[in-house]
């Protein structure tokens, strides 16, 4: 009884969420399944995220499907921000028949999520999960889409060494990969460089009191000119303001999850803070076109490069089928895997010869007066990024 | 270093002080654990990031947010918990998960399900020294309000009618109920002083993180729960003790832990609340008549 109810209910929420246009009638249909958050932590990150890609596919729709053959029925479910709930609703998505499988933003859900799709060969792709070590958590249905961790933190390590900084301190959480790693990331580059960590710190993730830590950095013997973390919504908001509040001006430096309209709203408070993002609008770029289109579409600006990393991954799929020729998961899987200088919309995206972390620019940016500004694009000398 | 940190220590139990006896009171009158406390905290801060987009002026803004969390309250009692009076400890325990999850969703679904920046003024951001150590006007401002709202409490319950009527409620409700006192006044009012207090902890959490978001009150009611269990469950003295003893344990361990043990922080800080139940299963302080659970 209750499977039955739990079936016509997922019946109901495909034929809902069902990403249709008027198809020929000789139109194959692909199916792909998005287990991605819409409520909960994750559900700032997915959603712009997904945005991007249900453009994609709306256009792609329009031409015929994915390499203009295969219809795509996209199937949303929410995972809540839960990793339990993810791995429940990717189950669900895989029963309904998804070749392909799109997981959240971070690295324990969509770890979750690979686990299922590993054994079927389904390839995976998250939105915006950024762990290196993710893809070799699952194995090799696992693909990142976004510049992976190492690849940032490396980015900003050469900025912060070239700014003349020497001295870090490093604020981790142990909660999340992305939180507990970035930072690591970037002080191994910053040593190798010259730098020196001159203290670690934690804190828990959505507990935000720092006032412990914030007086630890105060009674450091030796001063940091930086503090390097990964924190985001709602702890980087807390930090910042709680670091400033005790009175310390020592400039802080993040990563991608710090680009949010969020942390531009905390205005002067995020001054000169320097983060990361996936691509940059200079004027007449195929960014700017993009963003032009992307208001068209959803009725609002991009509020990240999340959106357009989304649209890529659309990109990137009819890229594949059309190399793999078919609807296989596993040769949809091995078109991905080889995948070499494809032309996205921020730059060449490159899988071959990776461990499924894709190769792609990484732009630098700086908040200043409550605005977002450019600083520069880097991609980082393959031999200065970490293992993960 | 050290006074310093005591500060902190004192500036963070302050904040469940008021969260824990928010929850004490009302427990002291209906058996009810509210556990959607935390969603009144919820509701302050969109109230107040609501009134300053408006334009507001900022402390207006923080006496309407304040407010907003009495009137939510008593509203909360009105609409939901009042329907279900004498219901089973489980019963109103199960309502106030359903008030909690169904707030939840709508500020998720009706405002944002991404945090929203409050533009705390700058001068509650600034620092001012003393003698060797600075402190901050945050830290400074949550002491004081956690002090004089716990002295106004207490002096509201020792010296007015309604708050002797809630003493003696909490002891034996049927008793003051003979004696003429009007069972819904008494209700309404633990209801209230319980919102004003979520309202002014959540004025004092939100002013230390800058921006407000649907899940913000899980954590806060969470610390509230285990520091009015640990002071000893209906009892606000207790509350009170808990709320500090909570803020105090976890300001020091942050501290004083290596950095290979202070993931494990919040493991010790139960393990501690555990081992304080076993010593005083009443808790530190407990309520006067063992509570009808």
């Amino acid at each position: 009884m209750r499977h039955i109810r739990k079936r016509s209910a997922l019946l109901t929420a495909i034929s809902a969420i069902t990403v249709a246009t008027a198809a020929p009638a000789f139109a194959e249909e692909i199916i792909i399944g998005a287990a991605t958050a819409q409520t909960g932590g994750l559900a700032p990150y997915d959603q712009p995220a997904l945005a991007g890609l249900r453009m994609a596919i709306d256009e792609l729709n329009a031409k015929g499907g994915l390499a203009g053959k295969y219809k795509v029925n996209l199937i949303i479910k929410d995972t809540r921000s839960d990793t339990a709930q993810t791995a429940t609703v990717t189950q669900e998505l895989i029963d309904a028949g998804a070749k392909i499988m799109i997981t959240p933003c971070d690295a324990d859900p969509s770890i979750s999520a690979g686990q299922l799709t590993q054994p079927l060969g389904i390839p995976s792709l998250t939105l915006c999960g950024s762990a290196p070590v993710l893809t070799q958590a699952v194995g090799d249905v696992m693909f990142g889409t976004y510049p992976a961790d190492n690849l940032q933190a490396t980015a900003v390590a050469d900025f912060a060494i070239a700014e003349g900084k020497r001295k870090v301190f490093l604020l981790t959480s142990p909660d999340a990969t992305y939180v507990a790693n970035l930072p690591e990331y970037f002080g191994k580059v910053f040593e190798k460089k010259g730098g020196k960590i001159v203290g670690r710190g934690t804190f828990t993730m959505n507990q935000p009191d720092f006032s412990a830590e914030i007086t630890n950095i105060k009674g450091l013997a030796e001063q940091p000119d930086l503090i390097m973390t990964a924190a985001y919504e709602p702890d980087f908001p807390a930090f910042i303001q709680q670091l400033r509040g005790a009175g310390i001006n020592i400039p802080v430096y993040g990563a991608d999850a710090i680009g949010t309209p969020t942390i531009k709203a905390l205005g002067k408070l995020v001054d000169g803070v320097v983060y990361t993002a996936a691509g940059y609008p200079e004027a007449g770029s195929k960014l700017e076109a993009f963003n032009a289109a992307f208001a068209k579409h959803a009725g609002h600006a991009p509020e990240s490069t999340y959106e357009v990393n989304g649209y890529e991954i659309g990109l990137i799929l009819d890229e594949a089928v059309k190399t793999a020729g078919s609807d296989d998961p596993k040769a949809i899987r091995d078109a991905i895997a080889n995948l070499k200088d494809f032309e996205g919309i921020t730059g060449k995206i490159t899988y071959a010869g990776t461990d499924r972390m894709p190769l792609r620019p990484v732009v630098l940016m700086r908040y200043e007066d409550g605005e977002p500004k450019y600083v520069e694009t880097v991609v980082p000398a393959a031999a200065d990024v970490p293992a993960p | 270093m050290i006074a310093q940190q005591i500060i902190n220590a004192v500036s963070l139990g302050g904040v469940y002080a008021l969260l824990a006896l928010g929850l004490a009171i009302v427990f002291s009158i209906v058996g009810l654990i509210n556990f959607a406390h935390g969603e009144l905290m919820t509701l302050t801060g969109y109230v107040l990031l609501a009134a300053l987009i408006a334009g507001v002026p900022f402390p207006a803004a923080v006496l309407l947010a304040v407010i907003c969390a009495a009137v939510g309250a008593v509203a909360m009692e009105r609409l939901a918990f009042r329907p279900m009076r004498g219901a089973s400890v489980t019963s109103l325990l199960l309502t106030s998960f359903a008030v909690s999850g169904l707030l939840k969703v709508i500020f998720q679904n009706g405002v944002s399900a991404r945090p929203q920046a409050v533009a705390i003024p700058n001068w509650m951001t600034g620092a001012f020294s003393i003698g060797d150590f600075t402190i901050g006007v945050g830290p400074a401002i949550s002491i004081v309000v956690s002090i004089v709202a716990l002295i106004a409490l207490e002096f509201f319950l020792k010296r007015t009618v309604t708050g002797t009527a809630m003493r003696a409620a909490a002891e034996d409700f049927d008793v003051v109920r003979l004696m003429g006192i009007p069972a819904n006044r008494i209700i309404a009012t633990a209801f209230l002083l319980s919102g004003l207090l979520a309202g002014l902890a959540a004025m004092l959490w939100v002013a230390s993180r800058a921006s407000v978001d649907p899940l913000m009150g899980f954590t806060p009611v969470l610390k509230a729960f285990i520091a009015a269990v640990v002071g000893g469950l209906g009892s606000l003295p207790g509350a009170v003790a808990g709320g500090f003893l909570l803020g105090v344990i976890e300001v020091l361990l942050q501290a004083t832990l290596p950095a290979a043990i202070a993931p494990y922080r919040d493991a010790i800080v139960l393990s501690g609340v555990i081992a304080v139940l076993l010593i005083r299963p009443q808790g530190l302080i407990p309520a006067v008549r063992v509570q009808r659970s």
